[in-house]
């Protein structure tokens, strides 16, 4: 069995969207125009949730012109999905509390990502990776019967690969001070969050991994027992901690 | 996925040069797997497609993370230019205890040059130095340079291009988390430079 196979980039949300996809019933123009869906929907996701556009719903939420009830069905959702994150990660992960009112952009991405999933399964593309700037959302395994490794490279050292994680189906996020320092709030505090230095999470829901990279930020060890909840008992964490080169993982 | 990251991610974006996901030729043997930064990796080894097994005993394949470094070893053999004929030149004299039955292919070793691909931002090319069947060492001769911004994103990106090529390849994953950078041109350079090879 031969899979025909398409990578490709979209451009968006600020950043680079890796796509690779492949199928065994699909040929590669097939998943090319698969692949064209996805960018226009993470193109319209970019325009409705982007925190950097003046005129995006968010920002427009932000600032008081509307409320969520006039917002599109998208975006009343991942309201919805934020406010059930806040609750799972008991308000580790709070994107009401942030500087300029309500953020989902913690959110957002691996939602989307899981959306882009499940829109190119449908069109018949089996084995999906989507890489938007390191977070991944995944499905099917690289080819059949394997699964994806994907290293998660070290939080300081870019040309390090730290862990590598081997997932057919699911998301994985990671979370902490890459690119720039911290720049998580504590919403308990108000005050830079002092968790951990970087922690990664996988499970099935990418907005679910997004929200807990980012509370483990906040919360450090202290959000272990998060883990212990049944809501969340598919999910894992690797977790690197602030001030030692120290690693735990559930 | 922080609030604010998807801004300063732009970095990967305007350079345009990222990350090599899939490099699974199935003739990296990965076997010897190795340690990255002191964390295991050898989880991920087993997957390999192919077993290798004469390259596993020909000679401790360079850890990825010395590999950026190009191996002695392997620029001495690239002189000789011989991709595939000198089975006996590559792998030294092999005992062959483990693996009685040769490969079908002999490990390949030498440099490499992948053709210059044309990006929206500057041309790319990538070199690699193969010693034994893996990437010991990867390269860019070309990379958009042409301003300031793409100088600095390129300077950023292309160290982590070249880990992630040889660690893409030891580790055979297929994917970085963490923060990533996407580039077709580098992948594309580095698939001619990979069919130069024979791999």
């Amino acid at each position: 069995m031969t899979l025909a196979r398409v990578r490709a980039e979209i451009e968006t949300w600020g950043t680079i969207i890796f796509v690779d996809a492949s199928s065994s019933t699909i040929n590669e123009s097939a998943i090319q125009s698969s692949i064209d869906k996805v960018r226009d929907f993470l193109y319209e996701v970019d325009e409705v949730f982007s925190t950097y556009k003046d005129q995006s719903q968010v920002s427009r939420l932000r600032r008081g012109e509307i409320k969520i009830v006039d917002c599109t069905p998208d975006l009343q959702e991942v309201w919805q999905l934020c406010h059930e994150a806040k609750l799972l990660t008991d308000g580790y992960f709070d994107p009401w509390c942030v500087e300029g009112g309500f953020d989902p952009s913690g959110y957002v991405k691996g939602w989307a990502s899981d959306r882009a999933i499940s829109m190119m399964k449908t069109d018949g593309v089996e084995h999906i990776q989507i890489n938007s700037a390191g977070d991944l959302s995944l499905a099917g395994g690289h080819e059949p019967g394997k699964p994806w490794s994907i290293g998660i490279r070290h939080p300081e050292d870019a040309q390090t690969i730290v862990k590598v994680f081997e997932i057919a189906d699911g998301a994985i996020a990671t979370s902490g001070t890459y690119e720039r320092g911290s720049h998580i709030k504590d919403p308990h505090t108000g005050l830079i969050a002092i968790g951990a230095r970087s922690a990664t999470v996988y499970g099935p829901n990418g907005g679910v991994a997004d929200a807990l990279a980012t509370a483990l930020i906040v919360a450090g060890k202290d959000g272990a027992y998060l883990f212990q909840k049944p809501e969340l008992s598919e999910y894992h964490c690797w977790v690197i901690e602030r001030h030692s080169d120290e690693a735990w993982a559930i | 996925m922080g609030a604010k990251r998807f801004l300063l991610i732009a970095g990967g974006t305007v350079g345009g040069l990222g990350a090599v996901l899939s490099i699974t030729p199935p003739q990296f043997g990965s076997a010897s797997g190795g340690t990255l930064g002191g964390n295991t990796l050898s989880g991920a080894s087993a997957a390999t497609t192919a077993p290798a097994p004469a390259q596993t005993q020909a000679a401790p394949a360079p850890a990825a993370t010395t590999a950026a470094t190009p191996a002695p070893a392997a620029t001495k053999k690239s002189t000789k230019k011989s991709t595939k004929s000198t089975t006996t030149a590559t792998t030294p004299a092999a005992p062959a205890t483990t693996a009685p039955a040769a490969p079908a292919k002999a490990a390949v070793s030498g440099t490499f040059t992948g053709a210059t691909q044309q990006t929206r931002f500057g041309p790319v090319q990538v070199q690699i130095t193969v010693s034994n069947g893996k990437i010991t060492a990867a390269k860019a001769l070309q990379y958009p340079n042409n301003d300031f911004r793409s100088q600095s994103i390129s300077q950023q990106a292309i160290p982590y291009l070249v880990q992630e090529t040889i660690a893409a390849q030891s580790a055979n994953i297929q994917g970085v988390g963490g923060a990533s950078y996407t580039s077709q041109g580098w992948y594309d350079s580095l698939v001619s430079a990979l069919a130069k090879a024979g791999m």
